[in-house]
Protein backbone atom coordinates (compact mmCIF):
# COMPACT_ATOMS: atom_id res chain seq x y z
CA UNK A 1 0.00 0.00 0.00
CA UNK A 2 2.76 2.50 1.17
CA UNK A 3 4.57 1.13 -2.32
CA UNK A 4 1.57 2.20 -4.21
CA UNK A 5 1.22 5.38 -2.54
CA UNK A 6 5.02 5.88 -3.47
CA UNK A 7 4.81 4.65 -7.12
CA UNK A 8 1.59 7.76 -7.42
CA UNK A 9 3.73 10.18 -5.78
CA UNK A 10 6.86 9.41 -7.91
CA UNK A 11 4.54 9.10 -11.16
CA UNK A 12 2.80 12.48 -10.33
CA UNK A 13 6.10 14.76 -9.62
CA UNK A 14 7.03 13.48 -12.76
CA UNK A 15 3.79 14.42 -14.78
CA UNK A 16 4.07 17.96 -13.21
CA UNK A 17 7.85 17.91 -14.47
CA UNK A 18 6.94 16.95 -17.94
CA UNK A 19 4.48 20.41 -17.51
CA UNK A 20 7.51 22.38 -17.22
CA UNK A 21 9.78 20.38 -19.28
CA UNK A 22 7.38 21.39 -22.50
CA UNK A 23 6.12 24.57 -21.30
CA UNK A 24 4.75 25.84 -24.86
CA UNK A 25 3.04 22.20 -25.89
CA UNK A 26 1.61 21.92 -22.50
CA UNK A 27 0.08 25.48 -22.44
CA UNK A 28 -1.36 24.76 -26.19
CA UNK A 29 -2.54 21.53 -24.29
CA UNK A 30 -4.17 23.35 -21.78
CA UNK A 31 -5.58 25.98 -23.90
CA UNK A 32 -7.32 23.14 -26.30
CA UNK A 33 -8.77 21.71 -23.23
CA UNK A 34 -9.89 24.70 -21.73
CA UNK A 35 -11.39 25.89 -24.50
CA UNK A 36 -13.53 23.37 -25.41
CA UNK A 37 -14.23 23.41 -21.76
CA UNK A 38 -15.18 27.19 -21.67
CA UNK A 39 -17.77 27.02 -24.18
CA UNK A 40 -20.52 24.92 -22.35
CA UNK A 41 -18.98 26.54 -19.39
CA UNK A 42 -20.19 30.24 -20.93
CA UNK A 43 -23.93 29.34 -21.98
CA UNK A 44 -24.57 27.41 -18.24
CA UNK A 45 -23.69 30.84 -16.82
CA UNK A 46 -25.76 32.43 -19.62
CA UNK A 47 -28.61 29.91 -18.64
CA UNK A 48 -27.91 30.35 -15.12
CA UNK A 49 -28.34 34.01 -15.39
CA UNK A 50 -31.61 34.36 -17.02
CA UNK A 51 -33.60 31.84 -15.42
CA UNK A 52 -32.34 33.95 -12.09
CA UNK A 53 -34.19 37.00 -13.19
CA UNK A 54 -37.58 34.53 -14.48
CA UNK A 55 -37.38 33.05 -10.76
CA UNK A 56 -37.20 36.50 -9.22
CA UNK A 57 -39.82 37.88 -11.33
CA UNK A 58 -42.27 35.06 -10.93
CA UNK A 59 -42.16 34.56 -7.24
CA UNK A 60 -45.16 36.99 -7.10
CA UNK A 61 -47.28 36.70 -10.17
CA UNK A 62 -50.11 39.63 -10.22
CA UNK A 63 -52.76 39.86 -12.45
CA UNK A 64 -53.70 42.96 -13.78
CA UNK A 65 -57.43 43.28 -14.94
CA UNK A 66 -58.24 45.92 -16.77
CA UNK A 67 -62.27 46.93 -17.15
CA UNK A 68 -64.90 48.34 -20.24
CA UNK A 69 -64.66 51.97 -20.78
CA UNK A 70 -68.62 51.31 -20.53
CA UNK A 71 -68.55 49.82 -16.71
CA UNK A 72 -70.60 52.43 -14.64
CA UNK A 73 -69.01 53.66 -10.80
CA UNK A 74 -71.87 51.01 -9.27
CA UNK A 75 -70.59 48.45 -11.42
CA UNK A 76 -66.99 49.06 -10.21
CA UNK A 77 -67.58 49.53 -6.73
CA UNK A 78 -70.16 46.13 -7.01
CA UNK A 79 -66.93 44.44 -8.27
CA UNK A 80 -64.46 45.44 -5.91
CA UNK A 81 -66.92 44.21 -2.68
CA UNK A 82 -67.12 40.88 -4.68
CA UNK A 83 -63.29 40.76 -5.30
CA UNK A 84 -62.37 41.84 -1.58
CA UNK A 85 -64.80 39.25 -0.25
CA UNK A 86 -63.44 36.63 -1.97
CA UNK A 87 -61.01 34.90 0.22
CA UNK A 88 -58.56 33.61 -2.71
CA UNK A 89 -57.15 37.02 -3.25
CA UNK A 90 -54.17 38.26 -0.87
CA UNK A 91 -54.66 41.68 -2.22
CA UNK A 92 -57.05 43.58 -3.86
CA UNK A 93 -55.69 47.05 -5.16
CA UNK A 94 -57.86 49.29 -7.23
CA UNK A 95 -56.23 51.97 -9.67
CA UNK A 96 -58.46 54.42 -11.22
CA UNK A 97 -58.24 55.76 -14.38
CA UNK A 98 -57.14 59.37 -13.66
CA UNK A 99 -54.47 57.99 -11.35
CA UNK A 100 -53.52 55.78 -14.07
CA UNK A 101 -53.09 58.50 -16.11
CA UNK A 102 -51.44 60.82 -14.02
CA UNK A 103 -48.89 57.56 -13.43
CA UNK A 104 -48.27 57.50 -16.82
CA UNK A 105 -47.55 61.30 -17.54
CA UNK A 106 -44.96 60.97 -14.44
CA UNK A 107 -43.74 58.21 -16.37
CA UNK A 108 -42.74 60.30 -19.73
CA UNK A 109 -42.14 63.05 -17.86
CA UNK A 110 -44.00 65.40 -19.98
CA UNK A 111 -47.58 66.07 -20.33
CA UNK A 112 -47.84 67.31 -23.75
CA UNK A 113 -48.20 63.62 -25.01
CA UNK A 114 -52.12 63.50 -23.22
CA UNK A 115 -52.38 67.38 -23.10
CA UNK A 116 -54.69 67.12 -26.75
CA UNK A 117 -56.26 63.95 -25.92
CA UNK A 118 -60.35 64.72 -25.25
CA UNK A 119 -60.89 62.25 -22.59
CA UNK A 120 -58.80 59.60 -20.58
CA UNK A 121 -58.09 56.56 -23.06
CA UNK A 122 -57.19 54.30 -19.95
CA UNK A 123 -59.50 52.05 -17.99
CA UNK A 124 -60.43 51.62 -14.75
CA UNK A 125 -57.85 48.64 -13.44
CA UNK A 126 -57.70 46.38 -10.71
CA UNK A 127 -54.35 44.86 -9.37
CA UNK A 128 -54.83 41.65 -8.13
CA UNK A 129 -52.56 38.79 -5.99
CA UNK A 130 -54.35 35.41 -5.45
CA UNK A 131 -53.32 33.60 -2.38
CA UNK A 132 -52.17 30.30 -4.50
CA UNK A 133 -49.40 31.04 -6.96
CA UNK A 134 -49.29 27.74 -9.02
CA UNK A 135 -49.59 28.27 -12.55
CA UNK A 136 -52.64 25.67 -13.72
CA UNK A 137 -54.47 28.00 -10.66
CA UNK A 138 -53.90 31.04 -11.67
CA UNK A 139 -54.85 30.30 -15.59
CA UNK A 140 -58.39 28.82 -14.39
CA UNK A 141 -58.50 32.27 -12.31
CA UNK A 142 -57.69 34.57 -15.01
CA UNK A 143 -60.54 32.53 -16.92
CA UNK A 144 -63.12 33.04 -14.30
CA UNK A 145 -62.56 36.74 -14.43
CA UNK A 146 -62.49 37.19 -18.24
CA UNK A 147 -65.93 35.87 -17.89
CA UNK A 148 -66.91 38.58 -16.09
CA UNK A 149 -69.28 41.08 -17.89
CA UNK A 150 -67.49 44.43 -17.35
CA UNK A 151 -64.28 43.22 -17.22
CA UNK A 152 -62.11 44.14 -20.99
CA UNK A 153 -58.95 41.80 -20.29
CA UNK A 154 -56.99 40.05 -17.93
CA UNK A 155 -53.32 40.17 -17.88
CA UNK A 156 -51.14 37.53 -15.71
CA UNK A 157 -47.92 39.31 -14.87
CA UNK A 158 -45.90 36.19 -14.88
CA UNK A 159 -47.03 35.40 -18.61
CA UNK A 160 -43.50 37.15 -19.49
CA UNK A 161 -42.00 35.26 -16.97
CA UNK A 162 -43.41 31.95 -18.20
CA UNK A 163 -42.27 32.76 -21.84
CA UNK A 164 -38.65 33.38 -20.45
CA UNK A 165 -38.52 30.16 -18.63
CA UNK A 166 -39.42 28.56 -22.00
CA UNK A 167 -36.38 30.17 -23.61
CA UNK A 168 -34.02 29.22 -20.30
CA UNK A 169 -35.53 25.70 -21.12
CA UNK A 170 -34.56 25.31 -24.93
CA UNK A 171 -31.63 27.07 -23.53
CA UNK A 172 -30.74 23.92 -21.09
CA UNK A 173 -31.81 21.83 -23.83
CA UNK A 174 -29.22 23.61 -26.44
CA UNK A 175 -27.10 22.86 -23.37
CA UNK A 176 -27.41 19.64 -23.45
CA UNK A 177 -26.70 18.73 -26.80
CA UNK A 178 -23.54 21.36 -26.78
CA UNK A 179 -21.91 19.93 -23.55
CA UNK A 180 -22.58 16.01 -24.67
CA UNK A 181 -20.68 16.57 -28.17
CA UNK A 182 -18.11 18.86 -26.41
CA UNK A 183 -17.33 16.14 -23.87
CA UNK A 184 -17.03 13.90 -27.04
CA UNK A 185 -14.36 16.04 -28.24
CA UNK A 186 -12.53 16.08 -25.15
CA UNK A 187 -12.22 12.56 -24.78
CA UNK A 188 -11.30 12.23 -28.56
CA UNK A 189 -8.75 15.55 -27.93
CA UNK A 190 -7.17 14.12 -25.18
CA UNK A 191 -6.96 11.15 -26.49
CA UNK A 192 -5.00 12.38 -29.32
CA UNK A 193 -2.75 14.22 -27.30
CA UNK A 194 -2.12 11.44 -24.90
CA UNK A 195 -1.66 9.02 -27.95
CA UNK A 196 1.11 11.76 -29.15
CA UNK A 197 2.54 11.37 -25.92
CA UNK A 198 2.78 7.75 -26.22
CA UNK A 199 4.87 8.13 -29.35
CA UNK A 200 7.55 9.91 -28.06
CA UNK A 201 8.25 7.78 -25.38
CA UNK A 202 7.88 4.02 -27.54
CA UNK A 203 10.86 2.93 -26.70
CA UNK A 204 10.72 3.43 -22.94
CA UNK A 205 7.95 1.64 -23.19
CA UNK A 206 8.99 -1.06 -25.16
CA UNK A 207 11.94 -1.64 -22.62
CA UNK A 208 9.90 -0.96 -19.93
CA UNK A 209 7.26 -4.24 -20.91
CA UNK A 210 10.49 -6.51 -22.05
CA UNK A 211 11.85 -6.07 -18.26
CA UNK A 212 8.54 -7.17 -16.80
CA UNK A 213 6.71 -3.79 -16.59
CA UNK A 214 2.70 -4.29 -16.00
CA UNK A 215 0.00 -2.97 -18.65
CA UNK A 216 -0.74 -0.63 -15.08
CA UNK A 217 2.51 0.35 -14.64
CA UNK A 218 2.49 1.80 -18.33
CA UNK A 219 -0.35 3.13 -18.12
CA UNK A 220 -0.25 4.75 -14.84
CA UNK A 221 1.81 8.28 -15.89
CA UNK A 222 -0.12 9.05 -18.53
CA UNK A 223 -3.35 8.64 -16.29
CA UNK A 224 -1.55 11.37 -14.25
CA UNK A 225 -0.81 13.19 -17.05
CA UNK A 226 -4.55 13.41 -18.30
CA UNK A 227 -5.91 13.69 -14.31
CA UNK A 228 -3.24 16.78 -14.28
CA UNK A 229 -4.38 18.51 -17.54
CA UNK A 230 -7.73 17.79 -17.17
CA UNK A 231 -8.07 19.73 -14.03
CA UNK A 232 -5.69 22.57 -14.71
CA UNK A 233 -7.69 23.23 -18.00
CA UNK A 234 -10.96 23.20 -16.22
CA UNK A 235 -9.15 25.66 -14.29
CA UNK A 236 -8.54 27.41 -17.68
CA UNK A 237 -12.26 27.02 -18.70
CA UNK A 238 -12.85 28.67 -15.18
CA UNK A 239 -10.61 31.93 -16.17
CA UNK A 240 -11.66 32.07 -19.38
CA UNK A 241 -15.64 32.19 -18.44
CA UNK A 242 -14.72 34.71 -15.86
CA UNK A 243 -12.92 36.73 -18.19
CA UNK A 244 -15.47 37.00 -20.64
CA UNK A 245 -18.53 37.74 -17.85
CA UNK A 246 -16.14 40.37 -16.47
CA UNK A 247 -15.61 41.88 -20.13
CA UNK A 248 -19.15 41.24 -21.15
CA UNK A 249 -20.89 42.18 -17.52
CA UNK A 250 -20.69 46.50 -18.08
CA UNK A 251 -22.88 45.99 -21.26
CA UNK A 252 -25.39 43.64 -19.93
CA UNK A 253 -26.29 45.75 -17.39
CA UNK A 254 -26.26 49.16 -19.30
CA UNK A 255 -28.63 47.07 -21.66
CA UNK A 256 -30.95 45.91 -18.59
CA UNK A 257 -31.03 49.42 -17.47
CA UNK A 258 -32.72 50.53 -20.22
CA UNK A 259 -35.20 48.20 -19.73
CA UNK A 260 -35.64 49.24 -15.92
CA UNK A 261 -33.36 45.93 -14.75
CA UNK A 262 -31.14 45.33 -12.46
CA UNK A 263 -29.48 41.94 -14.09
CA UNK A 264 -25.88 41.47 -14.50
CA UNK A 265 -24.04 38.02 -15.48
CA UNK A 266 -23.10 35.74 -12.63
CA UNK A 267 -19.80 34.19 -12.32
CA UNK A 268 -19.23 30.41 -11.97
CA UNK A 269 -19.85 29.83 -8.45
CA UNK A 270 -17.58 27.19 -6.17
CA UNK A 271 -19.90 24.46 -6.76
CA UNK A 272 -19.91 25.02 -10.52
CA UNK A 273 -15.82 25.19 -11.01
CA UNK A 274 -15.41 22.26 -8.49
CA UNK A 275 -17.94 20.33 -11.21
CA UNK A 276 -16.18 21.90 -14.00
CA UNK A 277 -12.80 20.52 -12.91
CA UNK A 278 -13.87 17.11 -12.15
CA UNK A 279 -15.27 16.88 -15.52
CA UNK A 280 -13.15 17.56 -17.31
CA UNK A 281 -10.54 15.62 -15.58
CA UNK A 282 -12.60 12.60 -15.53
CA UNK A 283 -13.49 12.99 -19.79
CA UNK A 284 -9.55 13.32 -19.97
CA UNK A 285 -8.89 10.41 -17.89
CA UNK A 286 -11.67 8.24 -20.67
CA UNK A 287 -9.80 10.14 -23.62
CA UNK A 288 -5.91 9.01 -22.00
CA UNK A 289 -7.45 5.47 -21.06
CA UNK A 290 -8.59 4.64 -24.17
CA UNK A 291 -5.28 5.75 -26.14
CA UNK A 292 -3.07 3.70 -23.58
CA UNK A 293 -5.44 0.81 -24.20
CA UNK A 294 -5.21 0.50 -27.83
CA UNK A 295 -2.07 1.04 -27.90
CA UNK A 296 -1.30 -1.79 -25.06
CA UNK A 297 -3.49 -3.70 -27.69
CA UNK A 298 -1.36 -3.25 -30.51
CA UNK A 299 1.60 -3.48 -28.94
CA UNK A 300 1.13 -7.55 -27.73
CA UNK B 1 15.26 -25.15 -15.25
CA UNK B 2 14.81 -23.73 -18.79
CA UNK B 3 12.83 -26.69 -21.30
CA UNK B 4 12.23 -26.51 -25.10
CA UNK B 5 9.55 -29.17 -26.16
CA UNK B 6 9.55 -29.67 -29.97
CA UNK B 7 9.80 -25.74 -30.31
CA UNK B 8 9.35 -24.57 -34.16
CA UNK B 9 9.20 -20.97 -35.00
CA UNK B 10 7.77 -19.30 -38.08
CA UNK B 11 7.60 -15.77 -39.06
CA UNK B 12 4.74 -14.96 -41.58
CA UNK B 13 6.33 -14.99 -45.03
CA UNK B 14 6.73 -18.42 -44.03
CA UNK B 15 10.16 -17.90 -42.80
CA UNK B 16 11.10 -20.80 -40.57
CA UNK B 17 13.78 -19.35 -37.64
CA UNK B 18 12.83 -22.57 -35.54
CA UNK B 19 12.90 -25.86 -36.00
CA UNK B 20 11.97 -28.24 -33.86
CA UNK B 21 14.12 -28.12 -31.20
CA UNK B 22 14.83 -29.10 -27.49
CA UNK B 23 16.73 -29.08 -25.30
CA UNK B 24 16.93 -28.07 -21.47
CA UNK B 25 19.14 -25.69 -19.48
CA UNK B 26 19.54 -26.74 -15.73
CA UNK B 27 19.44 -24.34 -13.57
CA UNK B 28 22.91 -22.90 -12.47
CA UNK B 29 24.50 -23.46 -16.11
CA UNK B 30 26.29 -21.03 -18.30
CA UNK B 31 25.45 -22.03 -21.80
CA UNK B 32 26.61 -20.36 -25.23
CA UNK B 33 24.59 -20.22 -28.23
CA UNK B 34 26.56 -19.82 -31.65
CA UNK B 35 25.87 -19.56 -34.92
CA UNK B 36 26.01 -17.10 -38.15
CA UNK B 37 23.64 -14.32 -38.78
CA UNK B 38 19.93 -15.76 -38.72
CA UNK B 39 21.04 -18.62 -37.96
CA UNK B 40 17.70 -18.01 -35.42
CA UNK B 41 19.90 -17.16 -31.85
CA UNK B 42 17.98 -14.30 -31.66
CA UNK B 43 14.72 -15.60 -31.88
CA UNK B 44 15.50 -18.72 -29.57
CA UNK B 45 16.21 -15.96 -27.01
CA UNK B 46 13.09 -14.23 -27.54
CA UNK B 47 11.34 -17.24 -26.74
CA UNK B 48 12.97 -18.08 -24.21
CA UNK B 49 11.95 -13.92 -22.44
CA UNK B 50 8.20 -15.12 -23.49
CA UNK B 51 9.02 -12.19 -26.11
CA UNK B 52 7.85 -14.45 -28.91
CA UNK B 53 5.44 -17.23 -28.84
CA UNK B 54 6.42 -20.42 -30.59
CA UNK B 55 4.66 -21.97 -33.96
CA UNK B 56 4.49 -25.03 -32.32
CA UNK B 57 5.94 -27.28 -29.08
CA UNK B 58 6.40 -25.48 -25.47
CA UNK B 59 8.16 -23.62 -23.73
CA UNK B 60 8.89 -24.09 -19.98
CA UNK B 61 10.15 -21.82 -17.60
CA UNK B 62 10.81 -23.33 -13.85
CA UNK B 63 7.96 -25.91 -15.61
CA UNK B 64 5.59 -22.87 -16.59
CA UNK B 65 4.72 -23.10 -20.35
CA UNK B 66 5.26 -19.53 -21.19
CA UNK B 67 2.60 -19.54 -24.26
CA UNK B 68 -0.14 -20.45 -22.20
CA UNK B 69 0.72 -17.85 -19.49
CA UNK B 70 -1.57 -14.94 -19.15
CA UNK B 71 -1.05 -11.57 -20.63
CA UNK B 72 -1.57 -10.35 -16.87
CA UNK B 73 1.24 -12.55 -15.27
CA UNK B 74 4.22 -12.63 -17.93
CA UNK B 75 5.34 -9.60 -17.27
CA UNK B 76 6.35 -10.83 -13.65
CA UNK B 77 7.73 -14.23 -15.05
CA UNK B 78 10.16 -11.50 -17.11
CA UNK B 79 10.85 -10.32 -13.52
CA UNK B 80 12.96 -13.21 -13.36
CA UNK B 81 15.11 -12.65 -16.46
CA UNK B 82 17.59 -10.34 -16.92
CA UNK B 83 17.37 -9.14 -20.66
CA UNK B 84 20.46 -7.81 -23.09
CA UNK B 85 19.74 -6.89 -25.70
CA UNK B 86 21.60 -6.85 -29.06
CA UNK B 87 20.67 -3.14 -29.90
CA UNK B 88 21.00 -2.33 -26.29
CA UNK B 89 17.85 -0.62 -25.82
CA UNK B 90 19.29 2.30 -24.00
CA UNK B 91 16.93 5.23 -22.92
CA UNK B 92 18.68 8.06 -23.83
CA UNK B 93 16.13 10.72 -22.45
CA UNK B 94 17.91 10.01 -18.97
CA UNK B 95 21.18 9.71 -17.48
CA UNK B 96 23.11 6.09 -16.36
CA UNK B 97 21.46 5.89 -13.11
CA UNK B 98 18.07 5.90 -13.91
CA UNK B 99 18.57 3.69 -16.94
CA UNK B 100 19.72 0.88 -14.22
CA UNK B 101 17.11 1.80 -12.35
CA UNK B 102 14.17 0.75 -14.15
CA UNK B 103 13.56 -2.44 -14.04
CA UNK B 104 13.94 -1.64 -9.80
CA UNK B 105 11.01 1.01 -10.48
CA UNK B 106 8.87 -1.44 -12.32
CA UNK B 107 9.23 -3.59 -9.39
CA UNK B 108 8.63 -1.09 -7.12
CA UNK B 109 11.51 -1.05 -5.34
CA UNK B 110 12.35 0.96 -2.26
CA UNK B 111 13.55 3.79 -3.12
CA UNK B 112 17.25 4.21 -0.53
CA UNK B 113 17.93 0.23 -1.19
CA UNK B 114 17.18 0.81 -5.10
CA UNK B 115 20.06 3.14 -4.78
CA UNK B 116 22.17 0.99 -3.38
CA UNK B 117 21.64 -1.86 -5.73
CA UNK B 118 22.13 0.38 -8.71
CA UNK B 119 25.30 2.08 -7.32
CA UNK B 120 26.81 -1.45 -6.59
CA UNK B 121 25.46 -2.98 -10.23
CA UNK B 122 27.54 0.22 -11.64
CA UNK B 123 30.45 -0.42 -9.88
CA UNK B 124 30.30 -4.58 -10.60
CA UNK B 125 30.07 -3.69 -14.45
CA UNK B 126 33.03 -1.25 -14.02
CA UNK B 127 30.81 1.93 -14.47
CA UNK B 128 31.23 3.66 -11.31
CA UNK B 129 31.05 7.39 -11.09
CA UNK B 130 29.48 7.73 -14.15
CA UNK B 131 25.98 7.55 -12.83
CA UNK B 132 25.41 11.14 -13.84
CA UNK B 133 26.81 10.70 -17.57
CA UNK B 134 24.34 10.81 -20.41
CA UNK B 135 24.21 7.52 -22.03
CA UNK B 136 25.21 9.11 -25.52
CA UNK B 137 28.52 9.94 -24.18
CA UNK B 138 29.56 6.52 -23.24
CA UNK B 139 31.74 4.43 -25.59
CA UNK B 140 30.15 1.04 -26.78
CA UNK B 141 31.80 -1.09 -24.67
CA UNK B 142 30.34 1.19 -21.80
CA UNK B 143 27.47 1.33 -23.16
CA UNK B 144 27.00 -2.65 -22.95
CA UNK B 145 28.07 -2.68 -19.55
CA UNK B 146 25.43 -0.44 -19.12
CA UNK B 147 22.94 -2.49 -20.10
CA UNK B 148 24.35 -5.68 -18.26
CA UNK B 149 23.94 -3.27 -14.97
CA UNK B 150 20.43 -2.99 -16.00
CA UNK B 151 19.56 -6.48 -16.47
CA UNK B 152 21.42 -7.38 -13.32
CA UNK B 153 20.09 -4.86 -11.24
CA UNK B 154 17.05 -6.95 -10.04
CA UNK B 155 18.88 -10.14 -9.09
CA UNK B 156 17.13 -12.02 -11.87
CA UNK B 157 17.72 -15.84 -11.75
CA UNK B 158 18.30 -15.94 -15.38
CA UNK B 159 20.54 -13.80 -17.39
CA UNK B 160 20.13 -13.78 -21.52
CA UNK B 161 22.54 -12.32 -23.54
CA UNK B 162 22.22 -11.84 -27.19
CA UNK B 163 25.41 -10.72 -28.99
CA UNK B 164 26.75 -9.23 -25.84
CA UNK B 165 30.26 -8.97 -27.24
CA UNK B 166 29.39 -7.80 -30.67
CA UNK B 167 31.16 -5.06 -32.31
CA UNK B 168 33.98 -5.22 -29.05
CA UNK B 169 37.45 -5.74 -29.36
CA UNK B 170 38.68 -9.37 -28.29
CA UNK B 171 39.92 -7.93 -25.29
CA UNK B 172 37.13 -6.02 -24.02
CA UNK B 173 35.00 -9.15 -25.17
CA UNK B 174 37.08 -11.39 -22.65
CA UNK B 175 36.13 -8.21 -19.70
CA UNK B 176 32.54 -8.78 -20.41
CA UNK B 177 32.41 -12.80 -20.58
CA UNK B 178 34.39 -12.87 -17.18
CA UNK B 179 31.32 -10.68 -15.88
CA UNK B 180 29.38 -13.24 -16.97
CA UNK B 181 31.34 -15.83 -15.74
CA UNK B 182 31.18 -13.60 -11.85
CA UNK B 183 27.57 -14.12 -12.22
CA UNK B 184 27.52 -17.34 -13.00
CA UNK B 185 29.95 -18.03 -9.89
CA UNK B 186 26.93 -16.85 -7.56
CA UNK B 187 24.50 -19.31 -9.47
CA UNK B 188 22.68 -17.73 -11.94
CA UNK B 189 21.51 -19.46 -14.97
CA UNK B 190 23.45 -17.76 -18.31
CA UNK B 191 22.60 -17.82 -22.04
CA UNK B 192 24.97 -15.96 -23.83
CA UNK B 193 24.92 -15.77 -27.88
CA UNK B 194 28.03 -15.07 -30.44
CA UNK B 195 28.52 -15.51 -33.89
CA UNK B 196 32.46 -15.82 -32.75
CA UNK B 197 32.67 -19.10 -31.41
CA UNK B 198 36.62 -18.70 -31.00
CA UNK B 199 36.15 -16.50 -27.76
CA UNK B 200 33.76 -19.42 -26.04
CA UNK B 201 36.27 -22.20 -26.38
CA UNK B 202 38.29 -20.70 -23.85
CA UNK B 203 35.60 -21.09 -21.12
CA UNK B 204 34.97 -25.21 -21.74
CA UNK B 205 31.23 -24.86 -21.59
CA UNK B 206 28.40 -26.35 -23.33
CA UNK B 207 28.02 -24.79 -26.57
CA UNK B 208 24.60 -25.22 -28.69
CA UNK B 209 25.24 -24.57 -32.20
CA UNK B 210 22.63 -23.03 -34.25
CA UNK B 211 22.02 -23.64 -38.11
CA UNK B 212 19.40 -22.86 -40.01
CA UNK B 213 16.74 -23.25 -36.82
CA UNK B 214 18.51 -26.74 -35.89
CA UNK B 215 21.37 -27.96 -33.66
CA UNK B 216 24.38 -28.80 -35.46
CA UNK B 217 27.40 -30.52 -34.52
Amino acid sequence: MKNWFRLHLLALTRTIGSLFRHPLGSLLNLLVIGITTALPLALWTLIMSVSQISDQVSVEPELSVFLRHSATAEDVKGLQATLKADARWLKVEFIPKANALAALQANLGASDLTAGLAENPLPDAFVLQAKENDPAGLEALKKELSSIVIIEEVQLDSDWAERLARITDLGRAIFEVLASLLALALVLITGNAIRMQILTRRDEIEVAKLIGATDSFIRRPFMHAALVQGLLGGGVAVLIVWGLVAYVNPTVIELASAYGQSVSLLAPDALTIVVVCLASAVLCLIGASLAVSRYLYQFR
Amino acid sequence: MIQFQQVSKSYPGGFDAIKNLSFEVPDGELVFLAGHSGAGKSTLLKLMAGIEKPSSGAVLLNGQNLARMSRASLPFVRRHIGLIFQDHKILYDRNVFDNVRLPLDIIGFDHMEGRRRVLAALDKVGLAGKEKLNPVSLSGGEQQRLCIARAVVHRPSILLADEPTANLDSDYAHDILELFKSFHQVGVTILISAHDESLMMDYGRRILRLKHGQFCA
